[in-house]
């Protein structure tokens, strides 16, 4: 049971770095320097997660927390070290991710699935339906007219409903109303019930200690604590 | 085969959101050549009454002129769009520029189909012969995908790039032969006729459609040529990209 579920090995992400801002070729030109410059985003993480353990990340904004769930879903590709993955991985959710504003909300969900690889009969349609807590009027809207609130319900529902090993979680419980709140909180215990690991980012470490055992904490790119959740929380806490 | 639904789900939401809230949809696909078209008979049909049956020869290059245009133009930016999905899920990004050109060839499919039936009337004969569009169509569309390919990686790190295009294809589009026959051109300039890898695929495209004829196999040959070395250095170059989309979208 304890078999290990992901690990990372020294992993280092480096993103190449528009020195001069050089997004137009007359920013090129006028660039005395050279264009490219390299950044280092992560430095040298390493950690484990067992099956059925779940994992907080905490850090100030900027200090790596998005990049590392990035390097997880394999988006972002390390360029030194190891990244070992033995489970299947749910698409991170974030806010409004994926969604496409010009389409239904019953469009989008069908998009999604489609994107995400997963069934699209019925039954698990309905089931996203009916965790997202929106009508049939406001699915049939354009998403573009839904309030941000809406958005988060409709895009955390959509992947949720990922059969997966492992859940990246980015800031769920920032938008949604109270209501949504504790209906995440609740699917999360559910998941976690169930074995799966949640990878969970937040700024509230209250949230963090209650559904995480263990947690990493970030300040520029590198881990500067790994222990318990509430440990790591404390630590947290005294950043600021 | 994950990826073939992947494919398809992008494909199917850049058709639907392309005519989303319009009145008359995929119509306008076929208005905008039409509307050349008429511009074309209107001015210039004393200068270039040369040219027999000059409705189906402009016909015949105008839709996969506008089949190239539209494809490069909206794949120009269909990474930087997609910047949203491509920083969530793991997704190909060469499938953005793909599913451009997929949608793309869906409208051209169904823009045939009409072009077909009103052609007719215009002279076009109906025999086997038409059958040759559909791989020289293929061959076109794997052509207009590695230019696609080309710009939508670069336009990521240089948004100058989407505008550019923009701005030179009206050029493009009055030094390929379309409304106009090559004869047309001094000889000392013809070079510049040449030089334009469109001008051979419309060239090809106009045998079975405006002269009923078997394409040339040399003709032929030359587009497969120009569609692999294309595709080739397409795939080389947004491979050597792609690694850093996601620190420039």
């Amino acid at each position: 049971m304890n078999k290990t579920l992901m690990a990372y090995q020294h992993v280092s992400v480096k993103y190449r770095h528009n020195h001069a801002g050089v997004y137009s070729i007359k920013d090129l030109l006028t660039s005395f320097s050279r264009p490219f410059q390299y950044k280092t985003i992560l430095d040298n993480i390493t950690f484990t997660l067992a099956k059925g353990e779940s994992l907080g990340i905490l850090g100030r904004n900027g200090s790596g927390k998005s990049t590392l769930l990035r390097t997880m879903a394999s988006i972002v590709k390390p360029y030194k070290g190891q990244v070992v993955c033995n489970g299947s991985i749910a698409p991170i959710l974030a806010l409004g991710v994926g969604l496409e504003m010009e389409l239904t909300g019953y469009e989008n969900i069908d998009l999604l699935l489609a994107l995400y690889n997963q069934p699209r009969d019925k039954k698990s349609v309905q089931s996203i339906i009916d965790f997202s807590g929106l009508d049939d009027i406001t699915l049939k809207q354009a998403v573009k007219c839904y309030s941000s609130g809406m958005l988060a319900r409709l895009s955390f529902s959509i992947s949720f409903a990922n059969n997966c090993d492992i859940y990246i979680i980015d800031e769920v419980l920032a938008v949604g109303d109270l209501g949504f709140q504790s209906q995440c909180i609740q699917k999360i215990n559910d998941l976690k019930a169930e074995g799966k690991s949640i990878i969970f980012v937040s700024h509230f470490p209250d949230e963090v200690e209650r559904i995480c055992e263990k947690a990493i904490l970030l300040e520029g790119g590198k881990i500067i604590y790994d222990g318990s959740a509430a440990e790591v929380c404390a630590q947290y806490r005294k950043l600021f | 085969m994950q990826h073939l639904n992947q494919l398809y789900a992008l494909s199917k939401r850049n058709i639907i959101v392309r005519y989303k809230h319009s009145l008359i949809g995929f119509f306008w696909g076929f208005f905008k050549p039409l509307l050349y078209l008429l511009i074309f008979i209107v001015i210039f049909s004393s200068q270039f009454s040369s040219i027999s049956n000059q409705v189906l020869y402009i016909t015949s290059g105008i839709l996969f002129w506008f089949f190239f245009s539209n494809c490069t133009s909206q794949g120009a930016q269909s990474i930087v769009q997609s910047a949203g999905l491509i920083k969530s899920i793991y997704i190909p990004t060469i499938f953005f520029p793909l599913a451009e050109v997929i949608g793309e060839l869906f409208n051209i499919l169904l823009a045939l189909m009409v072009y077909f039936i009103i052609m007719n009337w215009f002279g076009m004969i109906y025999s086997l012969t038409l059958f040759w569009v559909i791989p020289i169509l293929f061959l076109f569309a794997l052509f207009s995908f590695s230019i696609t390919l080309i710009l939508s990686a670069l336009n990521v790190f240089y948004r100058d790039i989407g505008i550019l295009w923009n701005t030179i294809q009206p050029a493009l589009f009055y030094l390929t032969p379309i409304a106009y026959t090559e004869s047309l051109i001094p000889q000392k300039f013809s070079f510049v006729i040449k030089a334009n890898p469109i001008y051979y695929f419309i060239k090809l495209f106009r045998y079975p459609l405006y002269e009923s004829k078997v394409p040339d196999f040399f003709l032929f040959g030359k587009c497969i040529l120009i569609t692999i070395v294309s595709c080739s250095v397409a795939i080389f170059l947004f491979n050597k990209m792609k690694n850093q989309f996601i620190t420039a979208i």
